[in-house]
């Protein structure tokens, strides 16, 4: 399933962005279901609703799902990077110790 | 919400539910619709016969008093086309008492009105669609009967339900022969 991974992590936004697009989405949706219900009624036609529901939720998607540049605003601040921890192995029969790379706890490179 | 899958998942479960909603909030406000219908029907005539046997298969089935109703209708149903309604439908019933049955019921005609167009009723010396026979093959005892105009809108979402009706008596004369004989 490893040619999933690049699908499920595209579009990161940062934590504020997320909150943004919630609120952004219920009020696009709830909206939409409004605007439909009163084009459908004025114009007398049931299919009219339906067609102006879809088309509005097609603008929502466009307006949320897309990692747009107002989602990243508050990217996160990490800590500065501490640096590579080295083990050396005791049983090398060569002159040089190799060194063996344990933990690398350099930034993560999302967002 | 973190990444594009998430928040497209997140906003197509909202938008159905919403779309339920919406559904939902249609389906109860159709009844709530105003309309202005004009509806009326008059009765010409009704002849009694005793007619043939009920079952022409069956030797033993008993010849029947059948009514044969003349009537007119006048009726501007355009009024009855929201934007909720599939159709209507409308029908004439005979409801009387009878001894032994306190409520009957006989649909004698009835009708599909598709649009608006169609709606506009402006029928002439018509008569009844089905035969209207008594349940016990004679019209002995029967009383109070009338004559009742239905309309039923069929929506496209929601419940059908019985709009208005417009009534007139209908007297049922009993036949010359003799009901209830066997064979012809």
């Amino acid at each position: 399933m490893d040619f999933l991974k690049p699908a499920f992590e595209s579009g990161r936004i940062d934590f504020e962005g997320q909150n943004l697009a919630s609120t952004l989405s219920t009020l696009l949706i709830a909206c939409a279901g409004g605007v439909a219900l009163a084009v459908g009624f004025a114009l007398q036609r049931l299919d009219v609703c339906f067609y102006a529901y879809a088309l509005c939720i097609v603008a929502a998607y466009a307006v949320v799902l897309p990692p747009w540049p107002f989602f990243r605003r508050h990217p996160l601040v990490w800590l500065p990077r501490k640096g590579r921890v080295y083990a050396s192995t005791a049983s090398s029969s060569s002159a040089q110790s190799r060194r063996t790379l344990v933990e690398d706890v350099s930034d993560d490179d999302s967002c | 919400m973190y990444n594009f899958l998430q928040r497209l998942s997140a906003l197509t479960s909202f938008a159905m539910s919403t779309l339920m909603v919406l559904a939902i909030l249609i389906s109860v406000t159709t009844p709530l619709i105003p309309s202005s219908p004009t509806h009326a029907v008059t009765l010409r005539s009704v002849q009694t016969t005793t007619g043939r046997p009920v079952d022409p298969f069956d030797k033993t089935s008993r010849s029947a008093e059948y009514a044969r109703l003349t009537f007119d209708v006048d009726a501007d149903l355009s009024s009855m086309f929201n934007w909720n309604t599939k159709l209507l439908f409308a029908y004439i019933t005979a409801d009387y008492r009878a001894p032994g049955f306190e409520t009957n019921r006989v649909v004698v005609w009835d009708r599909i009105i598709r649009n608006p167009r169609q709606a506009k009723l402006r029928l002439r010396k018509h008569h009844n669609k089905y035969s209207l026979r008594n349940y016990a093959l004679t019209f002995e005892g029967v009383e109070a009967a009338n004559l009742t105009l239905h309309i039923n809108p069929v929506p496209y979402l929601g419940l059908m339900y019985d709009k208005s009706a417009t009534s007139i008596p209908l007297s049922l004369p009993r036949a010359a022969g003799p009901a209830g004989q066997v064979g012809r």
